[in-house]
């Protein structure tokens, strides 16, 4: 329409804005907000723009072969998305972790939480504004990434989980090294503080926007950090089927207010939390095998025959919890699998969160609920 | 002027209505200093990140000819202009803008009878040439024909009817203060006392209303880059995007040049190797804006940005408070004898 006659069409009451797919503030998803002023009435997430089908091609590969596909979506948490895989598969062959490659996972998965956590945070800053957060987090983000690159081999994919155990032992003076990272994180904790948590801007721009209640969060199905900033305390680790979160004694974080503020400090104290538990799993490994008898050396893996039979397991990713259920009809490749992703559950998330907030607030609220597009769409 | 006869261009440019608008704190001075505070915006900015920011344009300045190189690439990437739009004010309007921006520098003088318009009213004209700049804006941003650049110009027409009573009340204040509404007499009226030391509500209100007025953090609210891609400079690219990025920085400068003849002193004190009229005195002043200018671009590593309700709010609240508050105290001082 020429502006001209915009200017004189006095239907339009409200305004339909397109935020994405090509949006600074938005990923790979597409917001259509509904604006009334700058009131937000009414959001639409559209959403599919990076499905690769991981489903379907998992079917057509050998189990080993699924794990690096499985990875793929959200390689920021890739150790996390292979746990839930792996345990699945465990399951059907019926094998049980020897004990150290359960702590071994537990160090990785924590690891990878940091780093998805930090992640978040960045995103999370840059989207209101504060571009000194993106670096600082991203910046620190590379040790926690040094620190798995020298105890996998890989940035980001890590691949290292395989059924029946790990990859890899601990690398001579690994130790050494991940404590000082620990330390070198805890000690820039401080400073986030200082700059971003306290800063009056933040609070102000943080603070009752998106709240989502307890009763709310659970009708919709709201996962990990966003839940338990709804003051529920639930966390897949703490069901403690994987890893050692049992035997470490893991408590998750909570925060009742249910805001986008609620949501970031949460993730900033599972971000002490996950220090915590590499620090007692590092101090606790038991010594001992590191894979299981049955699944040992690459021609077993690859050659892995999986007996008939349903498995679902559930794990906690970065940004909330992941279940994979793993169908095989007996061969040497699974008949189905079917992966739901915490992005994929956090979504509904906008829906409720936005409307009534300002156009402003929705950078804000897609960056508390630390939405990962890849990872929603699969 | 001086005692040496200068060959008559020199003479001319020297004249000082030749001068200020051209050199400085016209034309010349403007577009080094752009380039040196957008230089110096991202390298402090990578400091506080702790990155390096421009490195490698000019390495041994620390990459200070980026802005430059920048700028150059802007001019020769191609000019789009999107269908439907409205082609004159789309093209012209960011000139206009321009324009209309560097517009006040002819009222700023740089010593006691160095002016381009010696007038007893002249802070008045240059705070009303300031102010003219936005309804421009607003013209642009409808004329782009876009949903993201119409919510910006909005955004910036909210904030400008919330940041200009702040600021020409604290102006008031001032003025009431020195008795004068003539830049010269202002800055004269300091070579004791800076303003800011005498009426620091008044300071503090112009510098929030001037953080405002040229969209720095944080209220950085118009150019939202994660809300509303670019705000009124959306669909822009190539020179006329540059036109626009430099008219923002542009009304920084001006108003920092503002902030120092009123509240800093302008060429008050005069060091000893300075004469006491002509141009050469302008050097404090632009010391002394580039100072302003530096802090102002610093802010953008330490804030978010607010809302935009936040903004007007804080404008009206706050800041409109505060200069009332501000006007309070000028008159408390001069009906005191304190001052004046």
């Amino acid at each position: 329409m020429r502006v001209k006659e915009l200017g004189k069409d006095r239907r339009a009451e409200t305004i339909t804005l397109f935020i994405g797919p090509q949006h600074p503030g938005s990923g790979h998803l597409r917001l259509v907000v509904e604006l009334d002023g700058d009131v937000v009435v009414g959001i639409r997430p559209d959403i599919g723009w990076v499905h690769r089908g991981v489903e379907k091609i998992a079917e057509t590969k050998k189990f080993v072969q699924v794990i690096p596909l499985i990875e793929r979506p959200s390689i920021i948490d890739s150790a996390n998305m292979n746990v839930g895989y792996v345990r699945a598969v465990e399951k059907l062959l019926g094998v049980e972790v020897p004990d150290r490659a359960r702590y071994i996972r537990t160090i990785l998965c924590e690891l990878n939480r940091i780093a998805s956590h930090l992640y978040g945070i960045g995103i999370f800053g840059n989207m209101i504004g504060t571009s000194t957060i993106f670096m600082w987090s991203f910046g620190d983000r590379e040790i926690i990434v040094e620190l798995m690159q020298e105890l996998t081999g890989a940035r980001l994919t890590y691949s290292f989980f395989l059924p029946g155990g790990v990859k890899g032992d601990l690398p001579d003076g690994f130790e050494e090294k991940l404590e000082k990272g620990l330390r070198y994180i805890e000690n820039r904790i401080p400073e986030y503080n200082a700059l971003f948590i306290e800063n009056p801007v933040t609070e102000d721009r943080l603070k009752g926007v998106g709240v989502i209640d307890r009763e709310k969060a659970v009708q919709i199905g709201l996962t990990g950090p966003n839940l338990r900033a709804s003051g529920v305390e639930y966390d897949a680790r703490m069901v403690g089927e994987y890893g050692a979160y049992k035997d470490l004694g893991f408590k998750p974080v909570t925060r009742p207010e249910g805001d986008s503020f609620a949501r970031l400090m949460v993730r900033f104290d599972e971000i002490d939390g996950s220090i915590g538990l590499i620090r007692k799993a590092i101090r606790e490994m038991p010594q001992g095998p590191i894979m299981h008898e049955r699944t040992k050396g690459m021609a077993r893996q690859v050659l892995m025959k999986v007996p008939e039979g349903e498995a679902f397991s559930r794990v906690e990713c970065g940004r909330g919890e992941l279940t994979f259920f793993v169908v095989s009809k007996g061969g040497d490749k699974p008949h189905r699998v079917r992966m739901v992703t915490p992005s994929f559950r956090n979504l509904i998330g906008f829906e409720t969160a936005l409307v009534g907030h300002r156009l402003a607030d929705v950078p804000t609220v897609y960056g508390s609920l630390d939405y990962f597009p890849p990872e929603a769409d699969r | 002027m001086s005692a040496l006869v200068a060959p008559w261009p020199i003479s001319l440019i020297l004249e000082p209505e030749v001068f200020i608008p051209l050199v400085y704190p016209g034309l010349v001075v403007l577009t080094l200093t752009l380039l040196g505070i957008i230089w110096l915006e991202r390298k402090l900015t990578a400091k506080v990140q702790r990155r390096y920011g421009p490195l490698y344009v000019a390495r041994k300045l620390g990459g200070a000819a980026q802005p430059m190189a920048d700028g150059i690439k802007f001019v020769f990437s191609e000019q789009i202009i999107p269908r439907n739009t409205d082609k004159l004010v789309f093209i012209f309007g960011p000139l206009l803008l321009f324009t209309f921006s560097i517009l006040p520098v002819i009222g700023i003088p740089l010593s006691p009878g160095y002016t381009a318009i010696a007038s007893d009213i002249s802070l008045l004209i240059v705070v009303a040439l300031v102010v003219i700049a936005p309804i421009v804006l607003l013209m642009v941003a409808w004329g782009s024909n876009n949903k993201f650049s119409l919510i910006g110009g909005l955004r910036d027409g909210y904030l400008m009817i919330s940041y200009e009573v702040p600021i020409i009340l604290s102006i008031l204040a001032m003025a009431a203060l020195y008795n004068s509404l003539d830049l010269i007499e202002i800055a004269e009226a300091q070579a004791g006392t800076w303003g800011i030391f005498l009426n620091p509500l008044a300071a503090l209100a112009f510098f929030a209303a001037m953080l405002i007025a040229t969209g720095r953090f944080p209220f950085e609210i118009a150019e939202a880059e994660t809300e509303i891609v670019a705000g009124w400079t959306t669909e822009y690219s190539s020179a006329l995007y540059m036109s626009n990025m430099g008219t923002s920085y542009t009304r920084m400068y001006v108003m920092a040049h503002l902030f120092t003849l009123v509240f800093l002193g302008g060429w008050n004190p005069l060091p000893g190797f300075l004469p006491a009229s002509g141009l050469l005195p302008g050097l404090m002043i632009l010391v002394k804006s580039l100072a302003v200018m530096g802090l102002m671009v610093l802010l953008r590593s330490i804030y978010p940005r607010f809302r935009v309700d936040q903004g007007v709010r804080i404008g009206w609240h706050k800041l409109f408070t505060l200069s009332m508050a501000a006007i309070a105290l000028s008159v408390l001082l001069v009906a005191s004898g304190v001052w004046g």
